[in-house]
């Protein structure tokens, strides 16, 4: 761990120390967590890069979760891991949380790592930007990396106001030379340059404010620090990819609106990266059928479009469908299949994840990821044969 | 003179008119006496176990706790959040209602793996409530304004006297054509019959094991919910509770969730 987050948890640790010293009574605490194995077959066979066609590894995730000083503070402790046997990159532990939070009467002050989620799309998250993606966990980006924060958040009655600090930046995780699916050319993680002079260590800064109003939830936010995607330049020389992180500054703002069975939504953000200017959003809408045939089973259509100015960008013109059927029975059985299209028809994968419990604290999750057709200079040309089924068994604790 | 003789004729009649009540009009006035007995609380706090028994008698348990804001604006409902705690999968996810008479309420869920507070519809009225038989349009169902009455008439149950009731839900999307209730005359409803959309009997819920909260509210403790269609049946119990602690409306914003999170 590198040295000025090493002083920030350092710190953290002296404010947990401190006041524990300070009470000198027993810990109340809260302890919960999952071990998951998991074991994927890829159906094309051996990959691109000779990889195999299997893969296993094991996903841990544990909580702690304790109240202190008369139950105006709380210290949360969630460190996730996995283990892959074959991608090293794939192997990690990561503190997603790992924070202090004090709670004034109309203010929230916490120190630490944080997992933010801004946003109000099943798909495409165009706003979210507070954490870093570990892209090792799946491509799309959803399993994010802790990012150490000072956060102050105020509930006024206009609405709430949340500011964060973020002093420390977090690398995108990328899979390995021996991942699957991997990226078609070698990243090179020693070779990581920066717009800021102050690399990883600028301080970057979000401010967002959130309301709801009546069957409307509205938020407006604004990031401005290291964009959190990187560009991957090629080097000509090692004929690696070299990531490389430019300035982002980004206004969004996300609403959603509630009316009966209907959930319509909508991100939009327009953002300034080496004085070009771009504009990304997307939406749709999430409908459910309730108590479908007088049962107690509801299915779910999801429909979301995404578009981007940036005619270079490998997502800017998108569909998702989905539709999710939940079985709403003692084992919570549950099936989320649908399809993501390119529409201008360069490519497109369908998937399809099913889950049920099989006793109290043991749950099952199938997955299935397609590659339909890709178009050979399309970017996720690389991922065209790593077609799998993953199989996942969560053990609860 | 004939005017007079005819007013004096009518009196009683009159009379007789104002104090007849209507069956409807019954109804309503024992079930809003019975509701207004349960008010008064403010706010409380309890832990709530749910034990799910299948035909052939395997059962699994739940666990939530709850906190509930009470609201006395007489055209809106109460404040509640919901903390789920077993199965153990579903530990850290946290619900948010603002409830209202005949509109849908207001939720919010928290997903713990996304950080994420996620606005969700509440027109599943009729839905079971995490794979029990009881649906989510009961855990309001105390509340008159909800549902048309009627009075069908007293009804002896182990030699005590009990007010037969019928109701007819005003809202949209329930999963009841009707359903039938005994109401004692301390004014607890001791059991209600559920007829579902195609006017079958559905369900029974006996309401059993009632306590004083407060010296002056009778609460019952005890759900015991029989499925006559699918055999099953649910136990639902509130342990530990508590009123009056001093919560506020601030407790119960979306932003809330997020401080409430684990």
């Amino acid at each position: 761990m590198k040295k000025i987050s090493s002083i920030f948890y350092f710190i953290i640790l002296l404010i947990i120390f401190f006041f524990q010293l300070s009470k000198g009574y027993s810990l109340d605490y809260k302890f919960y967590g999952h071990v998951q194995p998991e074991i994927s077959s890829f159906i094309n066979g051996k990959g691109k890069h000779n990889q195999p066609n299997e893969k296993e590894s094991v996903y841990f995730n544990i909580n702690f979760i304790s109240y202190i000083q008369d139950d105006l503070a709380k210290i949360t402790i969630n460190p996730i891991a996995r283990y892959d046997h074959q991608d090293n990159n794939r192997t990690y532990i990561d503190l997603n949380r790992l924070k202090y939070e004090y709670f004034f009467d109309n203010v929230t002050f916490k120190i630490g790592n944080e997992i933010v989620f801004w946003g109000v799309n099943e798909s495409f998250h165009v706003v979210d930007i507070i954490n870093q993606s570990n892209i090792t966990e799946n491509l799309a980006g959803t399993k994010k990396l802790g990012q150490p924060m000072l956060a102050l958040s105020l509930y006024e009655e206009i609405g709430d106001i949340n500011l964060y600090i973020m002093p420390y930046f977090r690398e995108r995780i990328f899979p390995g030379n021996k991942g699957r699916p991997r990226y078609a050319v070698e990243i090179d993680e020693d070779a990581v340059t920066y717009e800021s002079s102050k690399k990883e260590k600028r301080i970057d800064l979000a401010i967002r404010y959130s309301k709801v109003i009546e069957d409307f939830d509205i938020g407006f936010s604004h990031f401005h620090g290291n964009a959190r995607d990187p560009e991957l330049n090629i080097n000509q020389s090692t004929l690696k990819l070299n990531p490389y992180y430019p300035i982002l500054t980004q206004t969004s703002m996300d609403i959603q609106a509630t009316k009966k069975s209907w959930l319509y939504k909508l991100e939009a953000l327009t953002a300034k990266i080496q004085s070009e200017r771009h504009v990304r959003a997307a939406g749709g809408f999430e409908y459910t059928f309730y108590g479908i045939k007088d049962t107690s089973q509801d299915l779910g259509i999801v429909a979301e479009y995404l578009f981007d100015d940036r005619n270079s960008h490998p997502f800017n013109n998108e569909v998702a469908l989905a539709i999710r059927w939940t079985k709403n029975d003692i084992s919570s059985t549950a099936l989320l299949a649908g399809a993501n299209i390119d529409m201008r028809g360069n490519s497109n994968q369908f998937f399809c994840e099913y889950e049920k419990r099989l006793k109290d604290d043991i749950k099952l999750f199938v997955d299935l990821s397609m590659n339909g057709h890709i178009d050979s200079n399309d970017f996720t040309y690389a991922f065209k044969d790593d077609s799998n089924l993953t199989i996942k068994i969560a053990k609860y604790f | 003179m004939k005017k007079i003789i005819y007013t004096i004729l009518a009196l009683p009649l009159l009379i007789n008119i104002s104090f007849a009540e209507t069956d409807e009009e019954k109804g309503l006035k024992i079930a809003k006496q019975t509701y207004e007995n349960s008010r008064g609380f403010v706010d409380s706090q309890s832990d709530q176990v749910m034990i799910l028994i299948d035909p052939n008698g395997n059962e699994v348990v739940r666990e939530i706790a709850g906190k509930t804001l009470e609201n006395n604006d007489p055209n809106d409902g109460d404040k509640s959040i919901t903390f789920f705690k077993k199965p153990k999968d579903v530990e850290g996810t946290i619900m948010l209602s603002h409830t209202h008479i005949i509109e849908n309420d207001d939720q919010w869920i928290y997903l713990p793996a996304l950080g994420r507070v996620k606005r969700i519809s509440s027109s599943n009225k009729s839905g079971s409530f995490m794979g029990s038989e009881i649906a989510f349009e009961d855990f309001s169902g105390s509340d008159y304004r909800k549902y048309d009455w009627k009075y069908l008439g007293e009804e002896e149950n182990d030699g005590e006297v009990l007010f037969k009731i019928e109701s007819f839900p005003k809202y949209e999307n329930s999963g009841y054509s009707k359903r039938i209730g005994l109401t004692d005359d301390q004014f607890r409803t001791r059991k209600i019959d559920f007829y579902d959309r195609k006017s079958e009997l559905l369900k029974t819920i006996f309401f059993e094991d009632y306590n004083l909260y407060l010296d002056k509210i009778w609460f019952a403790d005890t759900f015991r919910v029989v499925n006559h269609q699918n055999k099953n049946s649910t136990i639902f119990k509130w342990l530990n509770r508590e009123f009056n602690i001093g919560l506020d409306k601030r407790d119960f914003e979306k932003s809330s969730l997020l401080k409430l999170a684990d």
